[in-house]
């Protein structure tokens, strides 16, 4: 037996030697304190009465020093809790039985360390040891030495599996042939399986002379072992063995690359052994789950696989008649349409021609074909359609009155039909419309409620045969089926006896439907048919391993000793010692086995079939408790009180709030930088509001703010030089004019460079279209566009009235100003009517000439006078965003430096310089004005109506 | 670090006679000290500035019948219709007795102050003996020297002092007699009704006193901090504060509450009170006594705080 507390160094606690010289040391402190002459001391005594001036540390100091060095000393002795009691009885061999199927991958490595400890005892007390695995698939339990034992117990490893404990104790048996055992040990993972009494008994009849069972605690012990894809999420089912407490899982859903989807809750109520989960997400989102796993656990329990049974079929929809597109209630397709259209893809062939489209389906390859009251298929579409089915196809029918006079011997129907249809509840009929029966126990819609509320009116009957019952999967209360079903080969054939619109039943209409063909829809093949081949001969198809699933939960490529399983249909694989739990089959569609039965339930072991007292352990390692982390944490809390009790003593918090000291300007400071940290540190503190102002600003403001100080005119740069010089000549013309005649008083003319230059500050840019010029670029042009939309106006000058006049076509420059405007959204134009507001804005004008004269000036055409044909004028609501001319107003502007004109006008007529000049004035101020002018047409009415 | 005070000369209690020698050598120098302040006291030096027996002239008074004719100053009388009576300046010699105290306590001097407490003490005695003797006074010291008229009166007490035997506390003072001044220097760290019983006999014996304490700055301000053994030089207790700094406030008032009552008593007792710290300048403890001595209350110089005054 060994003592309750054990030293893993046991060497360092003659340390605790050295705690008398700690304690002579520990008396030395405080220091000696400085020795200071001073006279008036009679002074000082008088004040110092009070104060007790111990000359040594007080003994509490000095025991909690010491308690500290003790703390130390122990904790790096590293004492241990481990009262693990160990007695083998040496009368005979030791027997170890261990369990390592899936639930023991999680503390495999404590279950290890309990039966090396086993192994060792029986090594000490020289007995042999017999050691078997009860998840492997052979056993070796022949007494051996310890050392043998110890390399069998290393070479062991979890198996994904349940474990097969009569096997095992057979093996045992058979290997101790008779010698008694002296200790028999069932290193169990706690967990009942089948077979267990047979074990049990058989290791009891060896009589052993003690026989124990070791468990762990079992909290890693849960399995998923069903997932189903409802409506709206995917339910999965898990149990587990200890149903004590309540216990809340994460299930996650896994793509095959192994990134989590989707999660949800498992949520064990206290005492309860299994739980559902529910995976709500979206439809699309679950055929991708190739996997569940419970979060934190790594087992091959824990683990769930999917194969393609959860992913999204391919449903092909075929109707005898085309029917209306006016009456979609009444076709036979809309009510399946949309009871599938969430749970499968939807094709539809584009034409009624079933020869032809029926073909087409079948290439698609879908998982199953709907025929709503098709009674006869083309002859040569049956022979594919047959293939198809026995691939592994799903043909499900629904009767109506086509179906009810095909003939008899449609070989695409699950059972005999008798010609014609039985109505129930007609007027001529006495009999009653028939509801359902309860749904028979086998079949896809076992498990669902009876769906009390449907009425079958009409239906085809079925002839009665032998083999009738067991296909029939629904039928009415008075027994004839409704829902049968055949299978042939790999497929399936299934037919409704009723219509698939609500003529004949209701059961279009009930929510049963829906959930009645999702069931149907999931057992077809995903896959469609199995390509033509392979399984054509009826037989179950054998499936070679695919991945497989190791005891820690993870699925891997490497299938070792696994071998193909053999897939019956309809019947779900069972994992073993040659087929593994994983993935069975090819890339393309491999099948799950998976550990747990759908149904299965954890229960625990039970170790009463022993018939015989059986002392009952934990794992070791479990109350191993290293007290050197405590001791640790205890010596840190001692050192700590320390310092605070030294700090005390020695002033430090007396002395912050005390009087004026040099220290305490710096606490201040120090306090201050902190708290100026912290709030420099908070969000949202507008400390850059602080900035002075002028530190924003950005070169070229001041040509900015210069530029917004008065009204300049400007130019498009063309990039002519001769065109250039006279545009800014014009300008200065004009501005001069304005300044001379008007109270705007521009300021000098700006050339722009329209791709670069901001446009915003001028109300019109003058902008002479020169065909030599280099074509502006798509950006440049939609910065015009930009300036135009936001209320500038730019006057285009194609200064080609004349050369227009001798071609009579399009000159060069109007076919660049065409080009330039393509690309803008440009309003419709019309030449300035007499009565626009341009024509008064500052002089009365009939017409604008520049240099030439004769060219319209087209203005954005107005709305009103447009739709109206209103005489009274004004639109003017809003300025023309651009002016078009061939008049060259520049060129009748322009002046040199002298103030003379540049250019002379064509005809030589100053009066026209002068109109040119009044033109450009008062397009000024219908840019500045707007509409302004255009109101003082209003005038006199405004007057009259204030009666005057 | 090192402490903040020290005593200057390390000497052994018990050997007296070694202490005496090193006050000696002690007294050159501060005779030296004590001629050059000196010297700038006397520069503002007016007399006694009472009418009385001198060569000095002092005022013009009208005649008085009865005054001697030969006192009448004609050559101011003819200048007008009255007789003019020509007063001089009072030059009567007085008896002062200077005494300093020269305990080891007053050897003191801390790392704020350039002397010890005893040199400075020393150094306003003998600048005092030199001011007064140049103006005629005699100069005693009780129990050290008897009164002397001389120039080198302060030679004559620095030599009289170098070969004193060492006294503590205030000397035998029945000697002095009549209507004398008396100067006491020391740095009076009893309680203040302890000097007052030494003092009030004297005071009321009719000896006009000028006690001028004297401080190091130490002792005023209570620079010490953290624990801190204090030792007494005289009886050579000791004390340990754990936090000297805490009880700084505390011993601040005490000491300058015993400061207080006192120049209070010598106030009431009719003497004046100056005290004087060892950082400061001696001259400003000279004026102020000298001030004093010559019936005009120093004017409060700056650094100097006086304690009391002549009623």
């Amino acid at each position: 037996m060994m003592s309750a507390l054990a030293f893993a160094n046991p060497a360092i606690l003659f340390g605790l030697i050295a705690l008398p010289i700690i304690w002579w040391l520990l008396r030395l402190t405080p220091p000696r304190p400085k020795t200071e002459v001073f006279p008036p001391l009679r002074i000082l005594a008088s004040v110092l009465k009070r104060e007790e001036t111990p000359s040594k540390s007080p003994w509490w100091l000095t025991l909690l020093r010491m308690l500290l060095a003790a703390a130390v000393i122990l904790a790096i002795a590293d004492p241990v809790m481990n009262p693990r009691a160990n007695s083998l009885n040496a009368g005979g061999p030791l027997v170890l039985v261990i369990d390592n199927g899936w639930a023991t991958a999680a503390d495999w490595e404590r279950r290890v360390e309990t039966a090396d400890l086993l192994i060792d005892d029986a090594e000490s007390a020289d007995v042999p040891v017999s050691i078997a695995f009860t998840a492997d698939a052979s056993h070796e339990p022949v007494p051996g030495t310890a050392a043998a034992a110890r390399d069998k117990l290393a070479a062991a490893s979890p198996k994904p599996l349940v474990p097969d404990r009569a096997r095992a104790a057979e093996a045992v048996s058979e290997a101790m042939n008779g010698t008694r055992p002296g200790t028999l040990v069932i290193l169990s993972d706690g967990m009942a399986a089948a077979g267990d009494n047979e074990a049990l008994s058989a290791l009891a009849a060896l009589s052993p002379t003690d026989m124990r069972l070791i468990e762990g605690d079992g909290h890693s012990a849960v399995a998923l072992t069903d997932a189903v894809n409802n409506a709206g999420a995917m339910s999965v089912t898990a149990t587990r063995l200890s149903t004590s407490a309540q216990q809340l899982l994460t299930v996650n859903a896994l793509d095959t690359q192994g990134r989590a989807l989707a999660s949800g809750v498992l949520e064990f109520a206290a005492g309860a052994a299994t739980a559902t989960a529910e995976i709500a997400s979206p439809f699309e989102l679950r055929n991708d789950f190739a996997r569940l796993n419970i979060e934190g656990l790594a087992t091959a329990g824990s683990a769930h696989l999917l194969d393609d049974g959860f992913k999204r079929r391919r449903i092909a929809l075929l109707a005898g008649e085309s029917g209306s597109d006016f009456q979609p209630l009444l076709q036979p397709l809309y009510y399946i349409s949309r009871a599938l259209q969430p749970y499968a893809d939807i094709i539809q062939p584009n034409t009624a021609d079933l020869s032809v489209s029926i073909p087409q389906i079948l290439e698609g390859n879908p998982s199953a074909i709907i025929m709503a009251d098709i009674g006869r298929l083309p002859a040569e579409t049956y022979a594919p359609l047959q293939q198809w089915i026995s691939r592994g196809g799903t043909l499900i029918r629904f009767a109506g009155p086509r179906l009810a006079a095909a003939p008899a011997d449609d070989p695409l129907v699950p059972v005999i039909l008798r010609q014609g249809e039985r109505a129930l509840g007609g007027a001529m009929s006495w009999s009653e419309p028939q509801s359902l029966a309860d749904f028979p126990s086998f079949g896809p819609f076992a498990g669902m409620p009876r769906a009390a509320d449907i009425t079958v009116t009409r239906q085809v009957l079925a002839e009665p045969t032998p083999a009738l019952a067991e296909r029939t999967w629904a039928s009415l209360a008075d027994g004839t089926p409704l829902i049968t079903e055949k299978e042939v080969e790999a497929g399936r054939i299934v037919l409704f006896h009723t219509s698939a619109e609500a003529t004949w039943s209701n059961l279009p209409l009930s929510g049963n439907f829906v959930e009645m063909l999702r069931r149907l829809v999931q057992l077809a093949r995903a896959g469609g048919a199995a390509s033509s081949g392979t399984g054509t001969d009826g037989a179950a198809v054998t499936l070679p391993p695919y991945r497989l699933l190791t005891a820690d939960g993870i699925l891997t490529t490497e299938t070792g000793t696994a071998r193909p399983i053999p897939i019956a249909a309809g019947e779900t694989p069972v994992a073993s010692f040659d087929h593994p739990p994983g993935l069975y089959g090819t890339e393309d569609g491999f099948t799950a086995v998976n550990l747990l039965a759908p149904k299965a339930v954890i229960a625990p072991f039970d170790a009463a079939a022993a018939g015989r007292p059986v002392v009952r352990e934990g794992l070791a390692g479990g109350e191993a408790v290293s007290l050197r982390p405590a001791l640790f944490a205890a010596a840190f809390a001692l050192l700590v009180l320390d310092s605070l009790v030294v700090l005390f003593m020695n002033g430090v918090f007396s002395r912050i709030p005390r009087g004026p000291r040099p220290s305490r300007g710096a606490a201040a400071a120090a306090i201050a930088a902190l708290a100026f940290g912290l709030v420099a540190f908070v969000p949202g503190q507008p400390l850059a509001q602080e900035m002075p102002p002028g530190s924003g600003a950005k070169p070229g403001d001041e040509q900015i703010l210069e530029r917004l100080d008065t009204t300049h005119l400007a130019y498009v740069v063309t990039g002519e030089a001769d065109v250039d010089r006279l545009s800014e000549q014009g300008m200065e013309g004009l501005s001069q004019f304005l300044t001379y005649r008007t109270t705007l008083e521009p300021g000098a003319p700006v050339g722009l460079d329209i791709s670069k230059d901001e446009l915003s500050f001028y109300p019109i840019i003058y902008w002479p279209i020169s065909a030599n010029a280099p074509m502006p670029s798509q950006a440049t042009i939609s910065r015009i566009d930009a300036y135009m939309r936001n209320g500038g106006t730019v006057l285009f000058d194609t200064r080609d009235q004349y050369s227009a006049l001798d071609g009579g076509g399009t000159t060069p420059n109007g076919e660049r100003l065409q080009a330039i405007l393509a690309n803008i959204d440009i309003p419709p134009l019309e030449p300035t009517p007499s009565d626009h507001v341009l024509t008064r804005s500052f002089y009365l004008l009939t017409n604008f000439p520049g240099r030439y004269t004769g060219s319209p000036l087209w203005v954005e055409a107005r709305q009103e006078a447009r739709n109206t044909g209103a005489q009274l004028s004004s639109s003017g609501d809003g300025v023309t965003p651009l002016l078009i001319t061939g008049n060259d107003f520049a060129g009748a502007w322009a002046i040199d430096t002298q103030g003379a004109p540049v250019m002379p006008t064509v005809p030589p007529d100053e009066m026209q310089r002068e109109y040119a000049y009044r033109a450009g004035v008062n397009i000024m101020m219908y840019m500045l004005t707007g509409n302004y002018k255009a109101d003082q047409v209003h005038v006199p009415a405004l007057l009259e109506r204030l009666g005057q | 670090m090192a402490s903040i005070g020290q005593i200057v000369e390390q000497t052994p209690s018990s050997e007296v006679l070694s202490r005496a020698q090193a006050r000696a050598a002690l007294v050159p120098d501060c005779m030296v000290e004590a001629k050059r302040i000196a010297n700038t006291v006397i520069a503002g030096w007016h007399g006694r500035r009472k009418r009385g027996m001198g060569e000095n002239f002092w005022q013009f008074r009208p005649y008085a019948e009865g005054e001697s004719l030969s006192r009448i100053d004609w050559r101011r009388s003819a200048r007008d219709d009255h007789t003019y009576v020509r007063d001089r300046e009072w030059e009567a010699a007085h008896t002062v007795w200077l005494w300093a105290d020269m305990s080891p306590s007053m050897m003191y001097r801390s790392t704020f102050a350039h002397v010890s407490k005893e040199s400075r003490a020393l150094v306003l005695m003998l600048a005092l003996a030199e001011i007064l003797a140049r103006s005629g006074e005699r100069i005693g010291c009780p129990g050290i020297m008897e009164p002397v008229s001389a120039r080198n009166a302060a030679e004559r007490l620095a030599a009289a002092i170098m070969h004193a035997p060492l006294t503590t506390g205030l000397p035998e003072t029945s000697m002095i007699r009549g209507q004398s001044d008396i100067v006491l220097i020391g740095d009076f760290l009893d309680d203040a009704d302890k000097v007052m019983e030494r003092i009030a006999p004297l005071g009321r014996r009719g000896l006009r006193g000028h006690v001028v304490e004297i401080a190091d700055p130490a002792e005023e301000t209570f620079p010490y901090a953290g624990r801190t053994e204090f030792t007494d030089p005289e009886t050579g207790e000791k004390l340990v504060s754990g936090r000297a700094e805490m009880i700084r406030e505390d011993y601040q008032r005490a000491y300058l509450a015993r400061r207080e009552a006192l120049g209070e008593a010598l106030r009431r007792l009719g003497w004046s009170f100056v005290f004087h710290r060892t950082d400061h300048l001696a001259s400003e403890a000279l004026a102020a006594v000298h001030g004093y001595l010559s019936g005009m209350p120093a004017q409060k110089p700056g650094g100097l705080q006086s304690g009391g005054g002549m009623p």
